[in-house]
């Protein structure tokens, strides 16, 4: 099933008993953020949250935590709302191998019903704004698709990028960005800072929910988020040409904003309470200038909690960054079996792998910190062996506690590049790096006394399906 | 009513940005220095400077010694 929009999918989640419609009148803070925070500390499964009583607003429609959940993240990739994480990760990566799909040019975008341009483009008259930690500099928009394209290139579309980043509202028709150095937007305006010119971009808010994976994933600079998101949804992702800037928008937003970023001007931003579970900030950031808002009639504002994890942005971006990093391991190594690099957007991975000869693992290991995203994030890898589910914890834990000699299976790397939000980056940006080999030594590595494991006796599988039988005919 | 100061700096030009749908209910309002922004219906700890947490405050120097990131790069010179 695939979604061509937010109100599409939040139909299905709400069906599913995965949506919660808050009725009551809440103030927009601290009530907002303080439920999207909540839902992160009510256990499993949680749904999305819905507001459309929020003091001083006449028609507000506010969805949060939408992707916060393995329920919610299977619905949104189609599958069953029970399905395992490993086997959403697995069928994640399945689906990538159907990359690229030619999205779907339509011309009736629902958020052409609507329009406001030059002095008239206020957002606050246009979306509920609110804060959501104490310490956030603003208010902000932290779940947009953001589109641009690299300026000594326009017309290559696979070059147009579609990313999520950080925005500050400095007032009704300013913005503040945060462009990771690394990342594609970065680069699109450096580009146009050489060249002294403003950079156009496109912000489009509320989006089906594959866009907002597709849009948060580590993709190689010249490769297109709506090709990827057609192989993700299993059909051509639907996209519309945004009325000013030209640009390749999704058909089915609910507010598309359009502008500049205002080439080699900078101006304080922040602090944000970010995915680290810190807050960064107080550095000067790029400028966007509003020009014409889009958008649908009664638009639906979505917005993302993130604090302490986990949080939605975990669940968002858990998966779409396992897949990438599995994906460029096997190129070279078949080996390897699973990826779990869903802590921290990846600052922690786990790698199960078989091996090939002595040392093979740690190999892998070294390895997956040169991949493109490791090169920036994967600050503690571990690798177990293929027989241990490195989504499943309690193996993960029992390997490195049985199999690892303090002595030589823990390797630390200084001075390795991360991501500057790295807390414990000093500088930012600069860290060490640590490999953890949980694996058993294999021919020539001779070391410790691993000939003979216990392993589960030959019957347990059939003892397996006889209790789950059990179990369920006991059950209601 | 004494007169608004940002909770953030403690700059005394404050901007008025938005102003709630149904009237009389809440304002927007931005800091000319440091940017912060804020509603007058948030907590106190938000809203008001003596309630405002020492370790989001901001000093005229912390801004002026703010870093750039991205740094602007040099122009392109025309060969
Ligand atoms: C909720 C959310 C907020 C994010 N904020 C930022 C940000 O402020 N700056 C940034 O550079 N990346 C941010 N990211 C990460 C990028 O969207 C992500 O790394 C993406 O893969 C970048 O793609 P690109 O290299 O194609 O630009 C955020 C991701 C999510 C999901």
């Amino acid at each position: 099933m695939a979604y061509d929009d937010l109100r599409g999918f939040l139909d299905t989640l709400e069906r599913e008993g995965q949506l919660l419609r808050v009725s009551d009148e809440v103030l927009p803070e601290p009530d907002l953020a303080a439920a999207a925070n909540a839902a992160g500390r009510i256990g499993e499964g949680a749904p999305a949250l819905w507001f459309d009583n929020v003091k001083g607003f006449t028609d507000a429609r506010i969805v949060l935590n939408v992707h916060g959940s393995w329920p919610n993240h299977a619905l949104a990739l189609g599958l069953p709302k029970n399905t395992r994480t490993r086997d959403q990760v697995e069928e994640f990566a399945r689906r990538w191998d159907d990359f690229p799909v030619t999205p779907e040019r339509r011309e009736d975008a629902p958020w052409r019903e609507n329009t406001v341009e030059g002095p008239d483009a206020d957002l606050f008259r246009v979306l509920p704004l609110f804060r959501l930690n104490d310490g956030d500099g603003g208010f902000y928009l932290d779940k947009a698709a953001v589109v641009s394209r690299d300026p000594d290139d326009p017309d290559d579309f696979g070059k147009q990028n579609v990313g999520v980043y950080r925005i500050e509202v400095l007032g009704p028709n300013r913005l503040a960005i945060q462009p990771v150095p690394v990342h594609d937007v970065a680069i699109h305006l450096r580009k146009a800072e050489e060249r002294g010119e403003d950079l156009p971009i496109a912000i489009t808010l509320g989006n089906d929910p594959v866009i907002s994976i597709v849009a948060g994933m580590p993709m190689a600079y010249d490769e297109s988020e709506y090709a990827m998101a057609g192989a993700l949804r299993g059909a051509p992702a639907p996209i519309a040409t945004a009325p000013l800037t030209g640009f390749d928008v999704p058909w089915g937003s609910e507010v598309v904003v359009e502008g500049v970023i205002e080439g080699r001007e900078r101006r304080l931003e922040g602090p944000f309470g970010e995915f680290t579970g810190h807050y960064s900030g107080g550095r000067r950031m790029p400028v966007i200038r509003v020009d014409r808002i889009s958008y649908r009639t009664d638009p639906i504002f979505e917005s993302l909690y993130l604090g302490m994890p986990w949080t939605e942005i975990d669940y968002l971006v858990g998966p779409n960054t396992c897949v990438p990093v599995l994906k460029q391991l096997r190129e070279e190594f078949p080996e390897v079996q699973a990826v779990n690099a869903m802590y921290t957007h990846g600052l922690l991975g786990i790698i199960a792998t078989r091996k090939r000869y002595g040392g093979f693992a740690r190999a892998v290991g070294m390895r997956a910190m040169t991949t493109p995203h490791g090169l920036g994030y994967l600050k503690v890898v571990i690798v177990v062996d293929e027989d241990v589910d490195p989504f499943d914890l309690r193996q993960v834990m029992w390997a490195v506690s049985a199999k690892v000699d303090p002595a030589v299976d823990v390797i630390t790397i200084p001075n390795l590049p991360v991501v500057p939000l790295d807390p414990a980056s000093s500088p930012p940006g600069i860290i060490a790096k640590l490999l953890i080999d949980a694996t058993t030594p294999v021919f020539p590595d001779d070391r410790g006394h691993f000939g003979t494991p216990v392993r589960d006796l030959p019957e347990t599988g059939e003892w397996v399906r006889r209790l789950q039988a059990l179990r369920s005919e006991e059950l209601p | 009513m004494t007169a608004v100061i940002c909770p953030r700096c403690a700059h005394e030009t404050v901007d008025h940005v938005a102003t709630s749908p149904v009237p009389g209910v809440w304002d927007v309002l931005s800091c000319g220095r440091c940017f912060y922004m804020w509603r007058t219906t948030e907590p106190e700890r938000r809203t008001r400077r003596d309630a405002y947490p020492e370790s989001f405050r901001l000093t005229p120097e912390a801004i002026a010694a703010a870093q750039e990131v991205p740094a602007v790069p040099p122009l392109r010179t025309a060969r």
